[in-house]
């Protein structure tokens, strides 16, 4: 191993994961763009039943979840990073229940058939949904590779104490 | 290589108050100067426009040969230490070091090494992940040596670095810092108010007051032949006693005593002949067993000695304090011949030294 790499992983000792943090950060931002698309929807009745009450509490719940494991995962904890995998497959399931239901379906409003959601608001959840679990996937890798490296640098130093 | 030169340094404020007069000094490379002097008396100023916080009213200031008098603080290449540390209480002690570096867009793994090497000559490494809020005093203001060490710069300036610490502290800092200067070789300017860090740490003392330089010398120099009464009284712990005495033939004759002067200092005094001078004695230089009375109004038992107050004869005024080796129980009203073994002399009016304290 060559002098700059072992610095490189030394440094981990005394600074932050700070690319994987701020992955998971961005993630909320984008899931906050989401929500915001699909609440600007103005369909009538179509939305009102128990699953955007379901959504709300999730958003919430997923900001919360995401912002633990960026601190988590900026301390290069390991088990962060599955935590931030699974907040990203759900984001990616997420399309499929709000997003491709809308677009799909109709309402009548003064006797005029209007899709819920129109392409471009669509393409825009989609974009954001994606992006939001781009960013926990990527962040989730980086935690985990550098985590691991660090784990087996320390290992190393210790070895050698 | 990093040799300081202050020419004719002036501060005057705004308002036209002048801190600093005429201030002149050549540091060398590697030395450990120290600018000591009550509070308000221009110390820290100076300290203040070497490192180019304050402007400079007049005068020059060199560093190796090259005028930096209008340069900018950031491109003085000087480091500073601040009495408070100055440390950034969200960012672990790595990042508090490492930050100047970082700013300066250092490559990380260097600013790594920096780093180490200065938490290592702290003794900082396994506080490295903490934060500020977590160290002590002292490891706080280790920090923040450990910040200006990483960047290596030419002039390390010190103000008044121990004044938050508590004395055992203090102390101890002090000799790191005493340690510090002889590993790394650095040219350093300290400034404090306590006289015994100035003693232990110079190599050259600046004893200042109301702005002016008072005397510039090593340690023993401001100890044994100070310049004039006020380097005299302000080195020096008990502070020096003063007598109002006047020049005999032989001898010098005070309210309630006479002192006999050795041919040395008959010499020097001759000038003053059937003048009135000051004498002056440390506590230190009082001992006992000589012509002199003494009467005692209280007694400090310090261990190895006993500091004895009192006042000489009849007259009240004449206040006198003996730091006698051994232990003593002295009570008030108590008298005690004593005897000065070593002896200075000031100008009355003026408060210059006359012939730098003979030996008695």
């Amino acid at each position: 191993m060559n002098e700059e790499k072992t610095i490189r992983l030394d440094r981990m000792r005394y600074t932050k994961n700070t690319l994987a943090s701020g992955l998971a950060l961005l993630s909320i931002i984008f899931n906050v763009f989401f929500f915001i698309s699909i609440y600007e929807s103005n369909v009538g009745s179509w939305y009102y039943n128990i699953l955007i009450g379901a959504s709300i509490l999730y958003n919430l719940v997923f900001m919360l979840a995401a912002f633990l494991s960026s601190e988590g995962i900026k301390n290069y904890k390991i088990g962060y990073s599955y935590v931030m995998i699974v907040l990203g497959i759900i984001q990616v399931i997420r399309i499929f229940i709000y997003p491709m239901r809308a677009h799909t379906a109709t309402v009548t409003i003064q006797d005029q058939a209007v899709t819920v959601m129109e392409n471009r608001q669509f393409i825009f959840c989609v974009i954001w949904l994606l992006a939001s679990a781009a960013c926990l996937i990527v962040g989730a890798v980086v935690g985990m590779v550098r985590s691991r490296a660090l784990k087996a640098h320390i290992a190393t130093l210790d070895k050698a104490a | 290589m990093a040799e300081l030169n202050i020419q004719h340094v002036d501060k005057i404020y705004d308002n036209n108050v002048q801190a600093v007069f005429d201030f002149n000094l050549d540091v060398k490379d590697g030395e450990l100067i120290v600018l000591v002097g009550p509070s308000g008396c221009g110390k820290s100023t100076t300290l203040r426009m070497i490192a180019g916080l304050e402007d400079i009213s007049a005068g020059h200031l060199f560093l190796d040969g090259r005028d930096i008098t209008q340069t900018p603080a950031k491109d003085r290449d000087m480091a500073m230490v601040f009495q408070n540390y100055a440390l950034y209480g969200h960012m672990t002690i790595y990042e508090n070091m490492a930050f100047s570096l970082t700013l300066r867009k250092e490559n990380p793994n260097v600013i790594h090494k920096k780093v180490l090497a200065a938490a290592e000559i702290l003794g900082l490494t396994s506080q490295l992940n903490k934060k500020p809020s977590q160290l002590s005093g002292g490891q706080r203001q280790r920090v923040a040596m450990g910040r200006s060490i990483v960047r290596n710069p030419k002039v390390f300036l010190f103000d008044e670095p121990l004044s938050n610490l508590d004395a055992k502290l203090r102390g101890a800092t002090r000799r790191e810092i005493l340690l510090l200067h002889k590993r790394l070789q650095a040219t350093m300017l300290y400034v404090t108010h306590d006289q015994t860090e100035a003693l232990t740490l110079a190599d050259r003392i600046v004893c200042m007051s109301m702005g002016h330089v008072q005397q510039v010398g090593t340690p023993l120099e401001l100890y044994d032949s100070p310049a004039n009464r006020f380097v005299a009284s302000f080195i020096g712990l008990p502070p020096m006693n003063f007598f109002d005495a006047t020049v005999r033939e032989g001898e010098l004759e005070g309210r309630g005593f006479r002192v006999k002067l050795t041919e040395e200092e008959n010499g020097a005094l001759l000038p003053y002949a059937g003048k009135e001078i000051e004498l002056g004695v440390r506590p230190e230089d009082v001992q006992g067993g000589g012509e002199i009375a003494m009467n005692v109004f209280s007694n400090e038992n310090l261990g190895m000695n006993t500091l004895v107050h009192g006042h000489i004869g009849e007259a009240a005024g004449n206040r006198i304090s003996a730091k006698l080796r051994g232990w003593y129980d002295y009570k008030e009203g108590d008298s005690v011949n004593v005897v000065f073994s070593r002896k200075h002399f000031f100008d009355k009016e003026t408060g210059e030294a006359i012939g730098r304290g003979k030996n008695a």
